[in-house]
């Protein structure tokens, strides 16, 4: 398992956002995050990036390393890279400059080779350039290269905000809602990006997302909570058919002519 | 070519100056500026790029003078150690004043270091063995071959070169991978640490860096003819005079503190005679740029150069329709 969380839980005050969940994800898996608004999706991603400390005794195991409660960098620089429901993207700075971000942790040189501005330093600024440029490329925004992120399109800045996290090149991806907000076309071209990327780099892939389609499309498992609990799990033709997720999307019992009415319509 | 023979042209040229202001007092103004250049420069570092808001630059740049004081006085450290040592004392102090923005950020952080500052000041102003109120005297100039550097015109070759090697560094950080970390937790240290930044550590490292150019410029200042420092040269009056020369000339812009420091060094003593205005004055200059060209000098002639080579651009095209 290259992922693994138990008993991870986060309350807030009262509210328990994310209550016991377990998760295991295999190498190599697109494995896709369902539930209503609120169910603690996003809550599960903070939690396993560090950007939330866990209540005691939950535990998150990143390819056979206890990373429970470590700081962000730390396990951002252990190959987990995630994306933020609002993006997050650095809009002051460049395209390329918010993929080099991305590549912090691998770029190679000391602070003080940086402040003497060594030959060393020059050669590895231009090769991580050049190597960023090629991502840029490859998600299709080569042309905005020196164009300040706040200035993109939401459709563009969705595929920097990738872009940046596979600069890091990690071992496990965590996008959250990568497809909000775009046109179907978008949405589309989303998708084969992010599976291009999957194989190109040979990825694992955890996908939290509102639009169904998205998830039942790419995802091989689905992992549904509500109200911070795991109601469901297993392969999208299954999913598709559980009466609790019917549930809880809609809030309400369904008896089986009701189900399959919903399920034509979607 | 490396990007260090620009600046040595740069030394050269700028060389004979002195000898083209016969009068003291301009090349007074002229090691003026270039110590300005120091301070704004390194404030531009931690302020501009790493978006740290500190007021405690000042204090800094007076334990830089004061450390530096005592070396050469009651040490018997010739200049040449005395400055090191107090640029890395400097140092140690803004490693100590980076401590409060792990927690806190933008006013908060400036209150905060706004109370380390003023404390500094009043400390120096309360030690008799620091000349307290009275300020420190017989400062000695450095010596190069037994001969002393105090007129203004020989103490030039002191601060220019260590000026543009001062700048020479802060291009190189600011180009490099630290300067892209800086602005990353700058634009949003939350994004910033997700991508691998350790922000702690890069906070430090803007700070410090800063410390290292207020502790030269504190160091420079003090060995300046007349060799004398007064605790009246660090308060808060100065720290908004700095921060004008950093907002005015282009915060967050690799130039902004050499454009800022050389303007408002010259504006401030063309308008001397009328002192009692001058905080006025600044003030609402540093209003009126946040409001009306936020990026400063730097952002304007940035916005230039994008619109000329954004006309070139449309130029060829339509040449080759």
């Amino acid at each position: 398992m290259l992922l693994e969380t138990s008993s991870l839980t986060k309350s807030f005050g009262g509210l328990v956002a994310v209550d016991r969940i377990d998760l295991a994800i295999r190498k190599g898996e697109v494995r896709g995050i369902i539930g209503p608004n609120g169910s603690g999706k996003s809550t599960l991603f903070n939690l396993i990036s560090g950007v939330y400390r866990a209540d005691p005794g939950g535990k998150v195991v990143f390819d056979g390393r206890d990373i429970t409660n470590a700081d962000p960098h730390r396990i951002a620089r252990l190959g987990v890279a995630r994306t933020f429901q609002l993006l997050r993207i650095f809009g002051g700075m460049s395209a390329l400059e918010n993929l080099l971000i991305g590549h912090h942790g691998l770029i190679r040189y000391g602070t003080a080779s940086a402040i003497l501005g060594t030959r060393r330093v020059r050669a590895e600024e231009r090769r991580v350039r050049q190597e960023m440029m090629e991502l840029l490329s490859f998600i299709g925004l080569a042309d905005f290269a020196e164009m300040p992120a706040a200035e993109m399109s939401i459709g563009q800045r969705r595929l920097l905000a990738l872009g940046r996290a596979i600069a890091m090149r990690p071992k496990l991806l965590m996008l959250d809602e990568p497809a909000a907000g775009l046109s179907p076309v978008n949405v589309d071209k989303l998708l084969e990006t992010v599976l291009a990327l999957k194989s190109r780099y040979g990825l694992t892939v955890v996908i939290i997302e509102h639009i169904l389609k998205v998830v039942m499309e790419t995802c091989e498992t689905i992992t549904v909570l509500d109200h911070g609990e795991k109601i469901a799990e297993g392969p999208p033709a299954a999913i598709k058919e559980d009466h609790r997720v019917i549930e809880a999307y809609l809030g309400k019992e369904m008896d089986d002519a009701e189900v399959r009415e919903f399920l034509r319509a979607s | 070519m490396h990007p260090i023979v620009p600046w040595l042209i740069g030394i050269v040229v700028l060389l004979p100056l002195p000898l083209l202001m016969p009068n003291a007092y301009q090349q007074y103004i002229v090691n003026v500026i270039l110590i300005n250049i120091i301070l704004a420069v390194g404030l531009n570092i931690v302020k501009g790029f790493a978006g740290q808001v500190t007021v405690g630059h000042i204090a800094i740049a007076a334990i830089g003078a004061y450390s530096s004081a005592v070396l050469s006085t009651k040490v018997g450290l010739p200049f040449w150690l005395a400055l090191p040592s107090a640029v890395l004392i400097a140092g140690a102090a803004g490693a100590m004043i980076g401590i409060p923005s792990f927690r806190l950020e933008g006013a908060y952080l400036a209150l905060a270091t706004l109370g380390l500052a003023e404390s500094v000041r009043i400390a120096i102003s309360a030690t008799d063995a620091l000349g307290g109120a009275i300020g420190y005297q017989n400062i000695p100039p450095p010596f190069l071959f037994g001969q002393p550097l105090d007129t203004h015109a020989s103490y030039y070759y002191v601060v220019l070169p260590l000026a543009l090697t001062a700048m020479y560094f802060s291009f190189s950080i600011l180009r490099s991978d630290i300067g892209r970390a800086f602005k990353a937790l700058r634009e949003d240290p939350l994004a910033a640490a997700a991508c691998g930044v350790d922000v702690r550590r890069y906070k430090v490292i803007a700070f410090v860096v800063s410390a290292l150019y207020a502790g030269c410029a504190g160091s420079l200042l003090a060995h300046m003819s007349p060799g004398f420092i007064h605790p009246n040269s660090y308060t808060i009056t100065e720290m908004v005079t700095l921060l004008l020369m950093v907002v005015f000339g282009g915060i967050g812009h690799i130039w902004g503190g050499v454009i800022g420091a050389i303007l408002v060094t010259i504006i401030y003593d063309l308008t001397r005679d009328y002192y009692q205005y001058q905080m006025a004055m600044f003030g609402g200059v540093v209003v009126l740029t946040v409001l009306y060209m936020p990026k400063g000098i730097g952002g304007l002639i940035d916005q230039y150069l994008v619109r000329r080579r954004f006309n070139a651009i449309r130029q060829v095209k339509s040449n080759a329709a």
